[in-house]
């Protein structure tokens, strides 16, 4: 067990929502676990007192537009399918330790950002179905 | 992972396109340099073309570099020549560099094209009356690695 690079990290996604698959080109993703907190504070409390609702799980990826279909045109597909797909998220996935990975199933939205430089995507994706975390291939 | 790929084609590529133009080597006999010039037949270089590394970036995906993004200076320095010859010279960078394409085995070439001119006139470190041309201009140069 280490602290380990980012470098090596992945976004796989299956839009049939079982298998994911590398989405190739990309160099970034971000989750967000967040739960609501309800705020319960009553007369005497001597500070405010909340209660944890339900959990929100989304967040983004991001990398570079990527020509090959089977690239970047995954993420323009998720953004038009009406069903979500499973996507897998891997901090590091460089080492004979198995890697440790969030999943499920998920929505995304896609956004492409082209300049003088290299054409930038990006994603944001929430949670439509259970979300887990495991360590394993 | 990718496999490492030799950064030194693009130099390379980039300096056969000068060294092969017919038109460079006659305005420009004295060669083309990286950095700075030598001798040429015995003789101090007095006609010739630079071209030097400005910028480089690596830009990284997950697993390994993705894009590299290059500046050269190509510029052409003439000692005592009209602005005749090295304004032609400049032109001809531009018409082989500017919007055109390299020959690259390992590499998705991306794009070249001229990001600023060069001017300027040198007074001669020894000798000022004598004076050296330099004109020519930045050129980008932007690759990707193919990932499957």
């Amino acid at each position: 067990m280490a602290i380990k690079t980012g470098r090596y990290g992945s976004v796989m996604y299956d839009p049939a929502g079982t298998t994911p698959v590398e989405v190739v080109s990309l160099n970034a993703w971000k989750a967000s676990f967040k739960t609501d907190k309800e705020d319960v504070t009553c007369f005497g409390d001597t500070n405010k007192v909340y209660v944890p609702g339900m959990k929100d799980v989304s967040g983004t990826v991001a990398g570079f537009w990527n020509s090959d279909p089977a690239a970047s045109g995954i993420l323009f597909d998720a953004a038009d399918a009406d069903t979500p797909g499973k996507l897998k998220l891997v901090p590091n996935d460089s080492t004979a330790e198995a890697p440790f990975f969030w999943s499920g199933l998920a929505y995304l939205d896609a956004e492409i950002d082209c300049s003088m430089a290299a054409p930038k995507v990006s994603g944001e994706f929430m949670a439509a179905g259970p979300w887990t975390r495991a360590v394993g291939p | 992972m990718q496999n490492a790929v030799d950064s030194a084609q693009i130099e390379d590529a980039l300096l056969a396109i000068l060294l092969n133009d017919t038109i460079l080597q006659s305005l420009c006999p004295d060669g083309v340099w990286w950095d700075s010039a030598g001798e040429a037949n015995g003789q101090p270089a007095r006609r010739f073309v630079i071209v030097s590394l400005l910028t480089h970036a690596d830009e990284p995906v997950f697993g390994g570099r993705a894009i590299e993004d290059y500046t050269f200076l190509v510029k052409a320095v003439m000692l005592g020549a009209s602005s005749v010859d090295i304004r032609a010279a400049a032109q001809r960078f531009d018409e082989l560099l500017d919007d055109e394409q390299l020959d690259l085995p390992d590499y998705a070439f991306g794009a070249m094209f001229r990001e600023q001119r060069v001017r300027y006139v040198e007074e001669d470190s020894e000798n000022p009356a004598i004076r050296w041309l330099h004109r020519g201009g930045h050129y980008r140069v932007q690759v990707s690695l193919p990932h499957a």
